[in-house]
């Protein structure tokens, strides 16, 4: 070794691209492996020999459940397969669903069922099927959360939390095909409450023979919609096909619908997009530049949920405090939080609990009751800092546990949060990062001292978010318990008079500011792109969203591209 | 010179005078620490990796006293920005919310689209006038010079009232050119021809009162509007919420280095005092220890992370490092234990220790003497490859979610971050990525080059 400077490092160099290049063979080899194997199951994102689309979820639905789910996956799927009294249609106007008429009036309801409705055994539906599962909603035993969706009919209240026979209930078949209703209150948005999922009917005899597990599988499920569930394997795919006894089946376009990835994650979404694998991509500060240079036809919608942050009442938590709560609350502002940390076009700054597109009793409800004014001033924050920790006997503040879920924008937004209330309050906050799952677990039984909540309207009346945190309301995540917001949400839910409703929603627009309730983070706003060849795709701010059960293919031989606005701009 | 010329002399018959210069020994001795060193160093490999080594133990333990900015200071005028950027902003007055005014700029009616005030990073202020047709606009923003028959970017805003004739845009806004498009609907709501586009030069500004919070200057009479200040420098850009990268590195590599050197020490020390007394002492007692050492092969690493995370009580929002390094400790250490068992188990049976029992050493004394000098070289060695394999164990299970919690960073939970947006901000994946590679490069590197030097084999070769 005369020179073995020189000599090792030709050595290294050499080893370097024997490296480089082994690796080059290996993902040419791994590549043709994969394509080999795979090329037959996996279907591009539109697929015209079965003339179906594959499509990404968010995440795996808990179960299927009309009765029990709450989440907005499980709404996107529900919404596919089920079908209430009344739908909503593409221009979100309420149409005939199983009921073919209805009439309601101040004290009740009748509809008649259309004769032609059938499950997917074949067998009708019927009157009977509606009145089990709203009885099913409403039994303590099934403990809903949603049940007090069913409160407008008589008596569903006493029955679900105080223990009234069931037979007491104001929901009653006729016959096979009329339903009659009678209403605790009059009640004056109840025909919009009927698209929504907890309203969707359940065959008695098919669910007592699953046995507890109605709703967990694909087989344990019976469909009376457009489409039904043929697999489902659990955290990694769901395939639907159309449904053959579907009344309505020949205004669907698709014959299947693949949900075939689940995933969170918008940049593999992404690239599952430019690689033609799904149909759909909602995109994220992160993917936003990609699109733009893959110059894809960028399409926006605000989706109608708010997200606020939400302080935990519970007896031995420290958010119990007014004055810590409304420190936080002075340091937060909402549209440094949408404009520099998020970035997300569409996203509109918080304000309040209500979003900015509800209308009032004339005009915008924003205009009619103006959301309080809200200013960031750390100095009057750090005085009631400093009361609260008088107030609690501490000598200084044990830290807070926030709880959020583990989408990249809701760790974006802990982040920023854990480093406002660090940076000016001298709070220390953890993190607790959940699955969605396992966070709506833990909002329920309270492990939290704050919370990142957000909330989609279920129907489209400000009551949706108003009622949220009256004190009977499972919802309410925290456990606020305040009579005056209590008297202001019973107002609203009972009067039929739209003035008297909005002085109401007014009311506890005011209280949840100025006792520290919420503080509202954003309005969101979703961007995403299309897949050009397909159509009919129906965004809206209630019940499945997106909703492609009536989409359908554009002619194969139009020949469109992605970056085409001639043709895909609409 | 004959024989017949010499004479003998009586100084002849001296005895020679013992010269020991002749018979010393020409070069110093060297002991087997002396020799391994002076091997390491005509390993060029090794030598750049040692000093690789040394600077990001420097870059770790310094580092922080010499960049003294905080990790946990989000910048938010700089998110996400790549290393070397232009820092420059101008100074302005507050901005009053904006009223629909047209503010100092001259209209132009012949332009559709119009910049109502000089746009900059607060806002950019767009009015225009009626587009013939028009039931409605949509106005779209895009990065890219527009293009006839191509996707006008981004939609930012969208109304249906023909009278409805301005927007304020704040979203995002950085020093660049925005190209802006306004697109007339029809009275469904659908997009017409008639498109109208601008493009925006965006400059970077901050009010006097913000430089004032930032810390940009110190009081608010020493500058005046108009004057320029730099931002916050971050020589390696920032992250997703404008925290310094270089500041989260140096704090990253504490995590990252902390794990990679002591964990590997500890289960070595261990797997070396466990492995020689099961060789030394030999029959059944190394039966049953080295039956246990398998069953712990055998546990599976992750679970037990998890199951001691659960354990230690660590919330969520904790820390998972002490549960990580000790999941580390427990279950790493029979590799070394099996080597160092082999190893003492071949040495016990030379000759030369037959020769020292004979000599009447006690069993310290040949441990001491004999058999740990004898197998450092592998002790060592197994430390220098443990040390890699260990920052990637960490780096792994941060980005998986298992290590540190935020805002604490590492750099494995870096890299997490970094992909992302490895797309549009590559700065955030490969600082991260770059140093775990050369580290763990630098301690493989320098784990081969001693396992040449300290082979006592190799002795006094070249």
């Amino acid at each position: 070794m005369s020179n073995p400077n020189s000599a090792s490092i030709s050595q290294l160099v050499w080893l370097g691209l024997g490296a480089v290049g082994a690796f080059f063979l290996l993902m040419l080899v791994l590549n043709w492996a994969s394509a080999s194997t795979s090329g037959e199951q996996s279907l591009g994102s539109v697929d015209y020999a079965s003339n179906s689309i594959t499509l990404a979820l968010e995440q795996e639905p808990p179960q299927l459940d009309s009765s029990r789910s709450t989440d907005s996956v499980s709404g996107i799927i529900l919404g596919h397969v089920m079908e209430g009294l009344l739908r909503v249609d593409g221009n979100n106007k309420l149409v005939p669903g199983v009921a073919e008429r209805w009439e309601i009036t101040s004290t009740g309801a009748k509809f008649w069922l259309r004769d032609n409705a059938r499950w997917s055994d074949g067998s009708q539906v019927t009157a009977h099927d509606f009145i089990f599962a709203w009885q099913t909603v409403i039994n303590p035993v099934t403990a809903s959360q949603y049940a007090f969706f069913l409160y407008p009919l008589k008596n569903a209240e006493a029955i679900n939390s105080r223990g009234m026979a069931m037979d007491q209930l104001g929901a009653r078949a006729l016959d096979d095909l009329t339903i009659e209703l009678e209403f605790e209150n009059p009640i004056s948005y109840f025909d919009k409450l009927l698209a929504f999922s907890t309203y969707f009917p359940i065959k008695e005899s098919f669910f007592n023979s699953t046995r507890g597990r109605y709703g967990s599988d694909a087989d344990t499920m019976l469909y009376n919609g457009p489409f039904v569930i043929t697999q489902w394997v659990h955290s990694a795919q769901l395939r639907a096909k159309k449904n053959p006894h579907y009344w309505d089946k020949d205004s669907i376009g698709l014959d299947a619908i693949n949900w075939s990835y689940i995933t969170a994650d918008t940049t593999a979404k992404l690239n599952l997009f430019k690689d033609n694998r799904i149909a759909m991509v909602q995109l994220d500060a992160e993917t936003l530049e990609s699109a733009l240079y893959n110059k894809w036809n960028i399409k926006q919608f605000a989706d109608g949920t708010i997200f606020y942050i939400e302080f935990n009442h519970r007896d031995g938590r420290l958010t119990t405090n007014y004055h810590l709560r409304r420190a936080m609350q002075l340091v937060s502002n909402s549209s440094e939080l949408v404009y520099k940390v998020i970035k997300l076009p569409g996203n509109l700054p918080g304000m309040s609990l209500f979003p900015s597109w509800q209308m009032g009793e004339n005009k915008l409800f924003q205009l009619e009751y103006p959301t309080p004014e809200h200013r960031v001033d750390i100095d009057e924050a750090k005085r009631h800092l400093e009361i609260a920790r008088q107030e609690l006997g501490l000598s200084s503040f044990p830290p807070l546990v926030m709880l959020s879920s583990d989408s990249p924008t809701a760790r974006k937004q802990s982040e920023y949060y854990q480093n406002v209330f660090k940076r000016t309050l001298g709070l220390e906050i953890k993190i607790d990062q959940q699955i969605f799952k396992q966070r709506l677990a833990k909002m329920l039984a309270g492990e939290f001292d704050v919370v990142m909540g957000g909330w989609g309207p279920d129907y489209e009346d400000p009551l949706t978010f108003a009622d949220l945190f009256a004190s009977w309301n499972i919802q309410n995540r925290g456990r606020y318990n305040n009579p005056a917001l209590d008297k202001q949400v019973r107002i609203a839910q009972g009067s039929l008079n739209q003035a008297e409703r909005m002085r109401a929603f007014g009311a506890i627009q005011d209280i949840l500011y100025h006792d520290s309730v919420v503080i509202p983070n954003y309005e969101r706003g979703r961007i995403y792109v299309v897949d050009p060849r397909v159509k009919g795709l129906v965004r809206r701010i209630t019940g499945a969203d997106p909703d492609f059960s009536r989409a359908y293919l554009v002619d194969k031989d139009s020949n469109i591209s992605k970056g085409d606005s001639k043709v895909a701009a609409n | 010179m004959t024989e017949n010329s010499y004479r003998a002399q009586a100084g002849d018959f001296n005895p020679i005078i013992a010269d020991h210069r002749i018979q010393g020994i020409s070069r110093p001795s060297l002991s087997y620490w002396q020799d391994a060193w002076l091997r390491l160093k005509a390993n060029a490999r090794a030598m750049v990796s040692l000093y690789i080594v040394i600077a990001l133990l420097f870059f770790t333990i310094a580092g922080p006293y010499i960049w003294t900015v905080d990790p946990a200071f989000q910048d938010l005028d700089q998110v996400s920005q790549p290393p070397n950027i232009d820092r420059k902003a101008t100074l302005i007055k507050p901005y009053p919310i904006w009223d629909g005014s047209t503010g100092t700029v001259d209209v132009k009616d012949s332009e559709t689209l119009y910049l109502a005030q000089a746009a900059n990073t607060e806002s950019v202020r767009l009015l225009w006038h009626v587009m013939p047709g028009a039931e409605g606009y949509r106005l779209y923003r895009n990065i890219f010079p527009f293009e006839q028959g191509q996707s006008m970017g981004l939609p930012l805003f969208t109304t249906f009232s023909p009278q409805n004739r301005l927007f304020e845009d704040l979203l995002d806004l950085t020093p660049r050119t925005f190209y802006y498009t306004l697109v007339a609907l029809n009275a469904t709501g659908q997009e017409t021809s008639e498109v109208v586009n601008i493009a925006v030069e965006v400059q970077r500004v901050l009010t006097i009162e913000q430089a004032v919070s930032k810390g940009l200057v110190d009081s608010a009479e020493e500058v005046d509007v108009g004057d320029v200040v730099y931002l916050k420098l971050h020589p390696m850009g920032t992250d997703y919420l404008g925290r310094d990268m270089l500041a989260r590195l140096m704090y990253g590599a504490r995590i990252s280095l902390f794990i990679g050197i002591f964990a590997p020490l500890i289960f070595v020390s261990f797997g070396v005092l466990y492995g020689s007394t099961a060789g030394f002492m030999g029959g059944k007692i190394d039966q049953v220890l080295m039956r246990f050492s398998d069953f712990v092969v055998a546990l599976p690493f992750l679970l037990f992370m998890i199951l001691f995370k659960i354990a230690f009580g660590i919330g969520p929002g904790e820390s998972g490092v002490m549960p990580m390094l000790i999941a580390m400790v427990v279950l790493s250490w029979p590799s070394t234990a099996r080597l160092v068992r082999g190893q003492i188990l071949q040495i016990r049976e030379e000759g030369y220790i037959a020769a020292s029992r004979l000599l009447g050493a006690k069993s310290r004394y040949l441990i001491m003497r004999h058999m740990i000098p004898n197998t450092m070289g592998v002790i060592l060695v197994t430390i220098t490859f443990a040390v890699p394999s260990a920052i990637f164990t960490e780096a792994f299970l941060s980005f998986i979610g298992m290590g540190v919690a935020p805002p604490t960073p590492s750099w494995g939970s870096m890299c997490f971050e970094g992909i992302k947006t490895m797309l549009t901000h590559p700065h955030e994946l490969i600082f991260p990525a770059l140093l775990i590679s050369i580290t763990v490069l630098a301690f493989n590197l320098l784990g081969d080059g001693l396992r040449d030097a300290l082979d006592a084999k190799m002795r006094s070769r070249e």
